[in-house]
C-alpha cells in the first residue's frame, strides 16, 4: 500500500532505524528460508552442499501432467471455499453489527467454535458422522456420504470452518462503520438496500477482502480435509501432492520444494489482486468524529435471523463438536453410540500423571503465547513501516512480509531444518522449541500484517496531521494516536496466530525438538496408530481450552473497554 | 504490555532451557508406545538418556536428508526395508552386528542393518459387516464386497506399495482393476483405510497393516485379522546407526538393548512379529505365513510408473 504523501511521515532518524531492524529481523526469519526452499527446488543436493544436477527436480515437476491439474483443482478448493465462506458471513455480520440481535455475545461465542476445531479433527468428525453406519444414520437411519466425499464437500467443510474469519472482521468493520453512512445517504433519499450496497458494503471493502484473502491463503494451504476427502475421489490438489512427495520412502524434497513455491506464487497472485483493487478510493471511516452506533431494531425478522444464526451454528458448531466428544466417549469405534459402549477412559489416558498429553498441552499453549506476542509485534510494526512511513528498505518490508500467504508448513520446515542446522552456526535454535516458534513465526505473519494494514486504512491521516500539529512526534503520534485505534484489530490477530500456532500439525510434525510433543502431533500419533478415541478426547480439550483463553482475554478487554 | 512480554520471553526460556543434553537420539517410524518403552527400559538398565523424535518412515527420511550437512540423529528405525539398503549404499551407516542378533534370521539382518520386528499386510475384516469372511485378496473383488472395500493409498505406505508390486507380478494387473470396478476406494494413509471399517461403512480393507488391526481387536474393536491364502508382503523394521554417530558405543549398546529378551517381548506387546526366532509372538509369525515373491530392487526402480498406473485404476 503506497503511502499517501500527506499521511505518510517523512521518517526521523528514529523511524529510519526502525525500517532497519524490521528489515533485517525479517530477512533471517522470512527470506532466509525461503532462499533455502529456492535453493532446494534448484539443487537436488543442497543437503549435502552439493549444487549437482541444477533444475533437473525443476524440469521434472513442472512438465509432468499432473502439475497444472493439481494447480486448478487447488483454485477451485481456494476459490470456492472464499464464495462459500462470503454468502455464510458476510449477511450474518450485516445482521449481527447493524442490527439489536438477540443474544449476540452467545453467537460470537458459538461462531468463534468453529475456528477452534483443527480443520482436520471437524474433517475426521464429519466423517464419523456423514458416512454409512456413521452417527447420523446411527440416529437418523440416513448417511452423507454422497456429499462428504465430494468436491462441493470439501468445499462446504472448509467453509464451514473458515467463515468465522469473515463473521468477526466484518462484523467489526461495519460497527465502525455503522448506520452513521449509510444514514446520511439515506437523507439523500437512497433505500435501505442501495445504502447497504452503495455506502456501507463498500466502506468495509479492506476488511472483506483482507479476511477473503486470509480465507483464501487458508484454503489453498489446508491438507488434511482435502487428504481425508479428496484421496477416494481422485481429487489431488498441491498440498496432498507436496505431501505424497514426503509422506513416503522414497522422499523427493526437490519435487515438494517445487510445488511449494507454486502454491506459494498463487498465494501472492491473490495478494497483489487484492491490492490492485483497494488501490483506488478511500476507506477512512475512523475520522476526527466519534462514531455512534445506532443499531436498528430487526422487527418480524426476528424469529428468522435467529433461525439462521441458529441453523449456521448447528452445522459449524454443533456437528463436528458432538461428533468430537462421541467418538471421545467411545470405548470402540466399531461400538458405535450404545450407551454400554461410553466411558471416560479415553480422557482418563489423556490426563493420567505423567502422560506425555500434559507435556504436548502445555508446551503448544506456551508456543502459541510466544508466538502470538512475536509475530503480532513484528506484523504490527511491519504494516506501521510499509503504510506510514518513507523510510527507505519499506518496498522490502512490504514484499518479504507478503511472502509466507499459504507457504505450505511442511516446506518452511524443510527451509528450517537446511538453514538452520548449517554447521558452521556458532548457535542455533534448531532442535529447541525455538524452532517452532521460528516456524510459526514465519508461517502467520501475514495474519497481523493484514489485520493491521486494514485497521491503519481505515484510519484518516487527519488524525496523524493532528497530533503533528499538537507537537508530538512520529514514535508518540504512533503510540499515542495509532497503536490505542489498531490494537483492537492487532489483538484479534495475535489471538489468531495463538489459535493456530497451538495447533500446527504439517510443520511441527517435521521439525519437533527430540523429545518433545505438541498438541496436534500427540493427536496425529493416536490417529496413526488406531487410537482414534485418545486422539479425539485430546482434540475435545484443545478445543475447549484454546476458545476459552481468547474468550477470557475478549471479555477482560471489553471490560477495560467500558471502564476506560 | 511490556509485563506481558516479559512473562513470556521468561516461559519461553523457560521451555528453552528444559531441552535435556541426551546421550543418544533416535529417529523412528511408530508405533508411539514401542518406542517409549523401548527407551524407557534402556535408561533404567543402562543410564544412557535417549532423546526421539517418532514420524512416518517417510518424514524421519525428509528430515535426515534435510539435516545431511549435520547429522543429528544416532540410531534409525524406519518402517521401511529399502530405506536401509539404500543408506548403506550411500555409505551412511556404521557396521555392527550385536551379539543378540545371532538368534534372528539371516534375511532379516545385514552388516549394517537388522529387524527390530516385522509386520505383515493383511485383510482387515469387520464381522458384523453381513458379508462372508474374505479368504483371499480375490474375495474382495467379488460381489459381496461391491462398495465395500479400502485400500491404503501406497504412496503414503510403503508396505503397501511392496504389496501392490508383488501381486502385480504375481497376479497381473487384474486384480486392482477388479477391484475398482467393485467400488473400492483408495483411502489414504493406513488410518484412513481403517477407520471406515471399524465404523462399519466398509466391510474390509485390502492391505491393512496387520499389528495396527490386531491390537485393535484387542481393544475390542469389531475387527478380525485375515493373511490371505495366496500369500502376502512382510515389513521387517531396520535399525541402523548413522556413520556420522558421535555416540557409536551408545548407539550399539541401544541395538543390543532392541534385540535383548526384554526389548524383544516389547515388539511382541505390539503384535508385531519379534525379530528373534526364539521370543514368542502375540500373532501367527513369519514362517507360518505365505509370502509373495518380490524383487525389491525392480520394485523400487519402477515405483513412479507402479503408482502412476495404480492411482489411473482408481480415478473415477
Amino acid at each position: 500500500m503506497t503511502g499517501r504523501g500527506g499521511a505518510a511521515l517523512r521518517g526521523g532518524a528514529a523511524l529510519g532505524g526502525l525500517a532497519a531492524v524490521v528489515a533485517a529481523v525479517l530477512t533471517v526469519i522470512v527470506a532466509l528460508p525461503f532462499l533455502f526452499i529456492l535453493l532446494q527446488a534448484i539443487f537436488p543436493g543442497i543437503g549435502v552442499g552439493s549444487f549437482a544436477d541444477p533444475f533437473a527436480a525443476l524440469i521434472e515437476v513442472l512438465g509432468s501432467g499432473n502439475l497444472p491439474r493439481a494447480a486448478r483443482n487447488t483454485l477451485v478448493m481456494g476459490l470456492g471455499t472464499v464464495a462459500v465462506t462470503a454468502v455464510i458471513a458476510v449477511p450474518l455480520a450485516a445482521l449481527r453489527a447493524l442490527f439489536r440481535l438477540p443474544g449476540a455475545a452467545f453467537w460470537d461465542i458459538l461462531f468463534l467454535v468453529p475456528f477452534m476445531i483443527p480443520p482436520y479433527i471437524a474433517t475426521l468428525g464429519w466423517v464419523m458422522t456423514g458416512q454409512p453406519r456413521g452417527y447420523l444414520e446411527q440416529l437418523t437411519g440416513h448417511n452423507i456420504a454422497g456429499l462428504l466425499f465430494s468436491v462441493p464437500g470439501i468445499i462446504l467443510i472448509l467453509s464451514l470452518h473458515c467463515f468465522p474469519v469473515v463473521y468477526f472482521a466484518l462484523s467489526r468493520s461495519f460497527a465502525a462503520v455503522g448506520g452513521r453512512f449509510a444514514d446520511v445517504s439515506r437523507v439523500f433519499g437512497a433505500s435501505p438496500i442501495v445504502a447497504f450496497g452503495r455506502v456501507t458494503l463498500p466502506l468495509t471493502l479492506p476488511a472483506l477482502a483482507a479476511s477473503l484473502l486470509l480465507v483464501f491463503a487458508m484454503a489453498i494451504e489446508e491438507y488434511g480435509t482435502p487428504a481425508v476427502l479428496g484421496t477416494r475421489i481422485g481429487f489431488r490438489v498441491l498440498v496432498t501432492g507436496i505431501d505424497e512427495a514426503i509422506g513416503d520412502w522414497p522422499v523427493d524434497l526437490p519435487g515438494a520444494s517445487t510445488l511449494a513455491l507454486v502454491l506459494v506464487g498463487l498465494a501472492t497472485a491473490a495478494f497483489l489482486l487484492q491490492r490492485r483493487l483497494l488501490a483506488r478510493g478511500g476507506f477512512e471511516t475512523t475520522g476526527s468524529r466519534p462514531a455512534e452506533s445506532g443499531r436498528r431494531a430487526l422487527g418480524r425478522w426476528r424469529l428468522p435471523v435467529l433461525l439462521a444464526f441458529a441453523a449456521v451454528a448447528f452445522v459449524s458448531t454443533g456437528v463436528p463438536l458432538m461428533a468430537v466428544l462421541a467418538t471421545a466417549l467411545s470405548r470402540t469405534v466399531s461400538g458405535g453410540l450404545a450407551l454400554s459402549n461410553m466411558g471416560l477412559g479415553n480422557f482418563a489416558s489423556v490426563f493420567a500423571a505423567g502422560s506425555a498429553a500434559r507435556g504436548a498441552l502445555l508446551t503448544s499453549l506456551g508456543l502459541g503465547l510466544v508466538a502470538a506476542l512475536l509475530t503480532g509485534l513484528l506484523g504490527a510494526v511491519a504494516a506501521f513501516v510499509v503504510l506510514r512511513t518513507q523510510a527507505r528498505g519499506r518496498g522490502y518490508v512490504d514484499v518479504v512480509a507478503a511472502l509466507p500467504n499459504a507457504a505450505p508448513g511442511v516446506v518452511v520446515a524443510l527451509g528450517m531444518i537446511l538453514l538452520w542446522n548449517q554447521p558452521w552456526l556458532p548457535v542455533t535454535p534448531y532442535n529447541t522449541l525455538w524452532i517452532l516458534v521460528l516456524a510459526y513465526v514465519l508461517l502467520l505473519l501475514p495474519q497481523p500484517v493484514r489485520y493491521t494494514t486494514a485497521a491503519l486504512q481505515q484510519i484518516a491521516p487527519s488524525l496523524d496531521d493532528a497530533a503533528r500539529i499538537c507537537g508530538a512526534s512520529e514514535l508518540t503520534m504512533a503510540r499515542r494516536i495509532l497503536l490505542p485505534l489498531v490494537a483492537p484489530h492487532l489483538m484479534v490477530a495475535m489471538l489468531l496466530v495463538f489459535v493456530v500456532a497451538a495447533r500446527e500439525l504439517v510443520a511441527s510434525l517435521l521439525i519437533l525438538p527430540v523429545g518433545r510433543q505438541t498438541i496436534a502431533t500427540f493427536i496425529w500419533r493416536q490417529f496413526d496408530q488406531g487410537s482414534v478415541g485418545v486422539g479425539m478426547a485430546m482434540a475435545f480439550v484443545t478445543i475447549g481450552l484454546t476458545t476459552l483463553l481468547p474468550l477470557i482475554v475478549l471479555v477482560a478487554a471489553r471490560r477495560a473497554d467500558a471502564l476506560g | 504490555m511490556n509485563r506481558l512480554l516479559l512473562a513470556a520471553t521468561a516461559l519461553a526460556a523457560g521451555l528453552a532451557a528444559s531441552v535435556a543434553s541426551a546421550e543418544i537420539t533416535v529417529y523412528t517410524a511408530g508405533p508411539a508406545k514401542l518406542i517409549e518403552k523401548l527407551t524407557a527400559g534402556f535408561t533404567a538398565s543402562t543410564g544412557v538418556k535417549v532423546d526421539v523424535f517418532q514420524a512416518t518412515t517417510g518424514k524421519v527420511m525428509a528430515r535426515l536428508q534435510a539435516e545431511a550437512a549435520n547429522p543429528v540423529a544416532d540410531v534409525v528405525i524406519s518402517a521401511s526395508w529399502g530405506t536401509a539398503t539404500s543408506m548403506a549404499k550411500d555409505g551412511l551407516l556404521l557396521a555392527y552386528t550385536s551379539p543378540n542378533a545371532a538368534k534372528v534370521p539371516d534375511f532379516l539382518k545385514t552388516d549394517t542393518a537388522v529387524a527390530e520386528g516385522v509386520s505383515a499386510l493383511a485383510i482387515a475384516w469387520n464381522p458384523t459387516s453381513g458379508t462372508p469372511r474374505p479368504a483371499d485378496w480375490t474375495d474382495l473383488a467379488k460381489p459381496d464386497f461391491k462398495d465395500l472395500v479400502t485400500l491404503p493409498d501406497p504412496a503414503k505406505s510403503g508396505s503397501m506399495f511392496e504389496l501392490v508390486s508383488a501381486l502385480d507380478s504375481a497376479m497381473g494387473e487384474t486384480i486392482f482393476a477388479d477391484l475398482a470396478a467393485n467400488g473400492a476406494i483408495v483411502a489414504g494413509a493406513n488410518a484412513d483405510a481403517l477407520n471406515p471399517v471399524l465404523q462399519g461403512a466398509k466391510a474390509a480393507v485390502f492391505g491393512a497393516v496387520d499389528y495396527i488391526s490386531l491390537s485393535a481387536k484387542a481393544k475390542g474393536e469389531s475387527v478380525e485379522v485375515i493373511f490371505p491364502a495366496s500369500g502376502t508382503v512382510v515389513a521387517p523394521r531396520p535399525a541402523m546407526i548413522l556413520k556420522s554417530t558421535r555416540h557409536a558405543d551408545e548407539a550399539k549398546q541401544f541395538i543390543d538393548y532392541i534385540l535383548s529378551e526384554e526389548g524383544q517381548q516389547m515388539v511382541a506387546d505390539t503384535y508385531m512379529m519379534p525379530a528373534r526366532t526364539d521370543i514368542a509372538a502375540k500373532r501367527p509369525k513369519i514362517d507360518e505365513l505365505t509370502l509373495l515373491p518380490l524383487d525389491a530392487d525392480k520394485a523400487y526402480g519402477a515405483r513412479k510408473e507402479t503408482l502412476a498406473t495404480f492411482a489411473a485404476t482408481f480415478e473415477k
